[in-house]
């Protein structure tokens, strides 16, 4: 039998409409909705200006800044400074050393944190060991902990090891108190999943331990891409703790320099080199998050939808 | 039989050797973590506990035993109170704002076209240090005749009187907006995230029922995902209470302290700890890191059992 | 109760030139149990759904009795809808699920109740009033669905496959036990599923649709005993029709030798040379070989009242979904001798053929 669709495309021309109705449904008025959708623009539309005015307020003088907000920025281009402000940032506020410290330091950080969290997660989920659940309790514990509550012994027992003031000393702080959090997602992922490799392995005579890193590993990679993603972009806003630890301009990290350099900002009115300052903080993160937005999302949002 | 069950218990018999191997991989994995768990998180945090019954102005001192006096103190006087007052003030009228607006959201996300554009968009300040949210706060707040920042500028250009946002009596309130503002996207995505497992034939089901926006939230989706709420609820409890950066730079000149009215108990703890003002009082900011814990174990099992329902089944 | 009529009703889905459902006149009578059938994708759960409002309508128009019900949304149409999934509240209990639209329209609580109670006994559904749908069998959830919509006494019911989620011997009881309430109750319902053997022993009537087009609506008798096309011919009837491709000579069609018969308004219909015979399983009669058609038996079913025989024969068949042609079913009387591998002949009974155009796969007049 001959299609019927090609005769109706052959046969005079029928133009679809550009857009299929909706359902009557959706046409009823509400003013709940009604409030809702102008809400969710007004949010979202605000976000995006927000957004827009950080980025422009980077390369403004501070009058322009104040007087024309939503102005494309001149007074700065004019005279051929167009990145003045980020200059400005970046070496007389100490930005430029801090970046590289805070990439450094996160990078590595993230890695040793998943290296560390991803023998335990596999150990409390797939070893058949007794109490593992209570076990992964335990550590879950360790997220409500406020670092407020620990940051004090914590400061004094450093300071005894001559670790204050110290990036080293930061990144040992940094791993252990990331590592409830990672391990709690971690297990999520080695939970879901299947059992038939890692028996095909056994079967084939593999070590659990070969099995570990030569098939669970491997599969798991999306859960351990997922952590080290987003453990680098919670410590690269960590600010309490850089804050307390550190005190010399030498060793600032990003947060912590922003921090400092609030203050002394704001006395010399030197709001360009601010917004540059936070720019500089903001804009990795934002490129960050256009590239992998959804995997960010669903694994900050994982634990709780479970 | 016989030669039916050798096979299988010989199967059996290897199998679990495997598992005994399994096993003793189990401490080699989980050790190494939970021992920076344990020495980084666990053992401060009792000493924390201990470190609140004494006095002690840290290096040079020696730790006083004083019993309950720190807690009297606390109570005492004015900066705590405006504390732990302000911190329960974020928890719950900045939980109630965020979770009003995100489920105002779900009713409308669900059914609209670019949702998920939206929801990326409204996710975004969740990954800004709260440090940089302040600053940024700090400039378009910022209350200056003439040289108006973005808020007041907004505000002029309608006729409407620019506003000190950051006021000492203003600036609670500022917070509040601000935390809602930065942290609505992710509960959002939390919520949304449930919602959309909900089948969508029970919302057509309740179209044809004639069911009103509200109703279907208030019949469908929030029964639905009442289960979701609770434990979303607990991670803004938990998160919350640790605030910090957002009002210290916000509210303040910087590198110290904002006025007292402000602070919050992580504030407090700060001040009373690493503040530039006078010698430590370690015994009193232990003391407040106490009130932080209790706080939140006390809220987080309160609303466990407040949002306690039968489990749904499909 | 009330008449439902399309006329013309058109349905796009966005990013598809090709509509959905391509301008459906149907009408349905007042109380008639109406059952739209077709393959997958055929448009007829768009159809159902455009007539509940669940969908929106990009051209014609729909009346509920005299009101066009085109643009209004769902509960002011006066229709109930029984989902596929049933669509059961997981946290609310039988009872409250059933009156779950009594409570959206507001009805008083002891009314409601009353109602609800009245319909829960009319499906021996009273015992469970309380319980969760998760604790409840399949075909008890297929009653509340029912329940519910049978609560709201409404003009009209749309059933969306109700029976697809049941095991087989359940979908045969309930399917009379649906049959039989539509009857009592006496209200109008359009029923969409895509098993003809539902279609053809629940409704009045039977619409068949294939691509978003009406193929025919007709009577079970009607559909089975004149299809209008080869694709309701193939589509109705199990086993399937047997459809075989002559080719015409003079005033006979020619198959494989054999000569059936064409009458001159046949021939003047004929857009080509080509014609296509159809015979039922049961329209055959079996001659020894040599006689008609030459067939050899390949497989032998039996089923104890009747058997099927599936030969293989040097025909060309045409296939009406597009897969292999399958050998020609031939049905003989229940533990007849038949062997695999026996030869046979196969003569069409008179007035047991059905012509169609191969061109146009229409029917020809008889």
């Amino acid at each position: 039998m001959t299609s019927t669709v090609d005769e109706r495309l052959g046969g005079p021309v029928r133009k679809p409409p550009r857009k299929p109705k909706p359902a009557p449904t959706a046409r009823g008025f509400s003013p709940l909705r009604a409030l809702g959708m102008a809400v969710v623009w007004l949010f979202t539309a605000l976000n995006v200006l927000v957004l827009y005015w950080l980025v422009m307020a980077a390369f403004k003088s501070p009058i322009e800044i104040f007087t024309k907000p939503f102005a494309l920025p001149s007074y700065w281009i004019e005279r051929g400074q167009a990145f003045r402000n980020l200059a400005y940032a970046w070496n007389n506020a100490g930005f430029g050393r801090a970046f590289v410290i805070t990439v450094v330091l996160v990078a590595v950080s993230s890695v040793a944190i998943v290296l560390l969290a991803a023998p335990a997660a596999y150990a409390l989920t797939r070893l058949g060991v007794r109490g593992a659940n209570g076990l992964t309790n335990f550590v879950a514990i360790g997220m409500g902990i406020p670092f407020q509550t620990v940051v004090i012994p914590l400061f004094i027992g450093m300071a005894e090891l001559d670790l204050t003031n110290n990036l080293f000393g930061l990144f040992l702080i940094y791993v252990a108190l990331s590592l409830p959090f990672t391990v709690f997602l971690l297990t999520g992922f080695f939970r879901s999943l299947p059992d038939e490799l890692e028996e095909a392995a056994a079967i084939d005579g593999a070590s659990p331990a070969r099995t570990f890193f030569t098939i669970m590993l491997p599969l798991a990679r999306g859960g351990l891409i997922t952590a080290l993603i987003l453990n680098a972009i919670g410590l690269w806003n960590e600010t309490l703790l850089s804050i307390v630890f550190l005190n010399e301009n030498a060793n600032f990290t990003l947060a912590r320099a922003l921090f400092a350099f609030n203050s002394a900002a704001s006395y010399q009115s030197e709001y360009g080199g601010l917004v540059a300052g936070v720019a500089i903080v903001v804009l990795p993160m934002l490129v960050l998050y256009v590239l992998l937005a959804r995997r960010i999302i669903t694994g900050l949002t994982l634990g709780a939808g479970k | 039989m016989a030669t039916v069950t050798a096979p299988a218990e010989g199967r059996t018999s290897s199998a679990g050797a495997h598992l005994s191997r399994k096993k003793r991989l189990f401490f080699p994995f989980f050790l190494p973590a939970v021992t920076l768990y344990v020495l980084f998180l666990l053992v401060p945090t009792v000493a924390t506990v201990v470190l609140g019954f004494t006095s002690w102005s840290g290096a040079g001192d020696t730790p006083r035993f004083t019993g309950l006096d720190n807690y009297g103190e606390l109570i005492a006087s004015d900066a705590f109170r405006y504390s732990f007052l302000n911190t329960v003030l974020y928890i719950v009228a900045g939980g109630v704002g965020t979770f009003l607006l995100a489920f105002l959201f779900t009713m409308v996300l669900r059914e609209m076209r670019g949702g998920k554009v939206v929801r990326a968009v409204l996710f975004f300040p969740n990954i800004v240090a709260p440090v940089a949210l302040g600053m940024f706060f700090g400039i378009i707040l910022v209350y200056r005749p003439n040289r108006q920042g973005l808020a007041n500028y907004l505000l002029e250009s309608v006729g409407i009187d620019a506003v000190k946002f950051l006021a000492p009596e203003n600036i609670t309130w500022v917070v509040t907006g601000c935390l809602i503002w930065a942290s609505s996207g992710f509960y959002i995505t939390i919520l949304m995230a449930a919602v959309d497992r909900i089948p969508p034939y029970l919302y057509e089901d309740s179209d044809i029922a004639g069911a009103t926006p509200w109703q279907k939230f208030r019949h469908v989706t929030l029964p639905l995902t009442w289960d979701v709420v609770g434990v979303a609820g607990v991670l803004w409890t938990i998160s919350a209470i640790k605030i910090f950066e957002l009002v210290f730079v916000l509210a303040g000149p910087g590198t110290y302290s904002p006025p007292i009215r402000s602070w919050t108990l992580g504030v407090y703890v700060f001040d009373r700890s690493f503040g530039d003002q006078g010698a430590p009082q370690y015994g009193m900011a232990c003391a407040a890191a106490v009130v932080m814990i209790l706080l939140v174990s006390v809220l987080v099992v309160l609303l466990r059992r407040l949002m306690r329902r039968d489990t749904i089944q499909y | 109760m009330a008449t439902v009529s399309f006329a013309g009703t058109t349905r796009y889905y966005a990013g598809n030139p090709v509509p959905a459902v391509d301008g459906l006149d149907l009408e349905v009578a007042d109380g008639e149990f109406l059952v739209l059938v077709g393959p997958s994708g055929c448009g007829k759960s768009t159809t159902l759904r455009m007539l509940a409002g669940l969908e929106g309508v990009d051209g014609g128009t729909i009346h509920i009795g005299e009101r066009d019900v085109t643009d209004l949304p769902p509960k002011e149409r006066d229709i109930a809808m029984v989902f596929q999934n049933y669509a059961l509240y997981p946290h609310m209990t039988v009872g409250e699920n059933i009156g779950f639209h009594l409570k959206i329209a507001k009805m008083a609580k002891s009314e409601r109740e009353s109602r609800v109670r009245e319909a829960a006994a009319l499906l021996g559904l009273t015992d469970y009033l309380d319980r969760k749908p998760a604790k409840l069998s399949g075909g008890q959830r297929q009653r509340v669905a029912m329940g519910r919509a049978i609560v709201r006494s409404p003009q009209v019911f749309c059933m969306d496959e109700p029976l697809s989620n049941l095991d087989a011997k359940l979908r045969v009881q309930t399917r009379t036990q649906i049959a039989s309430l539509q009857r009592r109750l006496g209200v109008t319902t359009i029923y969409v599923t895509h098993d003809q053997v539902e279609a053809m022993t629940m409704g009045d009537r039977v619409a068949v649709l294939k691509d978003g087009l009406l193929q025919q609506c007709d009577t079970p008798i009607g559909l089975f005993g004149k299809p209008a096309n080869l694709f309701v011919a193939g589509f109705i009837g199990s086993p399937a029709m047997n459809l075989i491709v002559g080719t015409v000579s003079g005033e006979s069609a020619e198959v494989d030798g054999s000569a059936i018969p064409l009458t001159p308004a046949q021939r003047a219909a004929l857009t080509s040379e080509a014609v296509v015979v159809g015979v039922r399983p049961e329209g055959w009669e079996i001659k020894a070989p040599g006689d008609g058609i030459p067939a050899t038996v390949e497989v032998v079913e039996e089923l104890g009242s009747d058997q099927y025989l599936y030969c293989s024969t040097s025909t060309s068949r045409v296939s009406v979904d597009g897969g292999a042609p399958e050998p020609i079913a031939v049905r003989a009387p229940g533990m007849s001798p038949w062997q695999r591998g026996e030869k046979l002949g196969l003569v069409p009974v008179p007035g047991a053929v059905h012509l169609f155009d191969a061109a146009t796969g229409a029917r020809l007049p008889d």
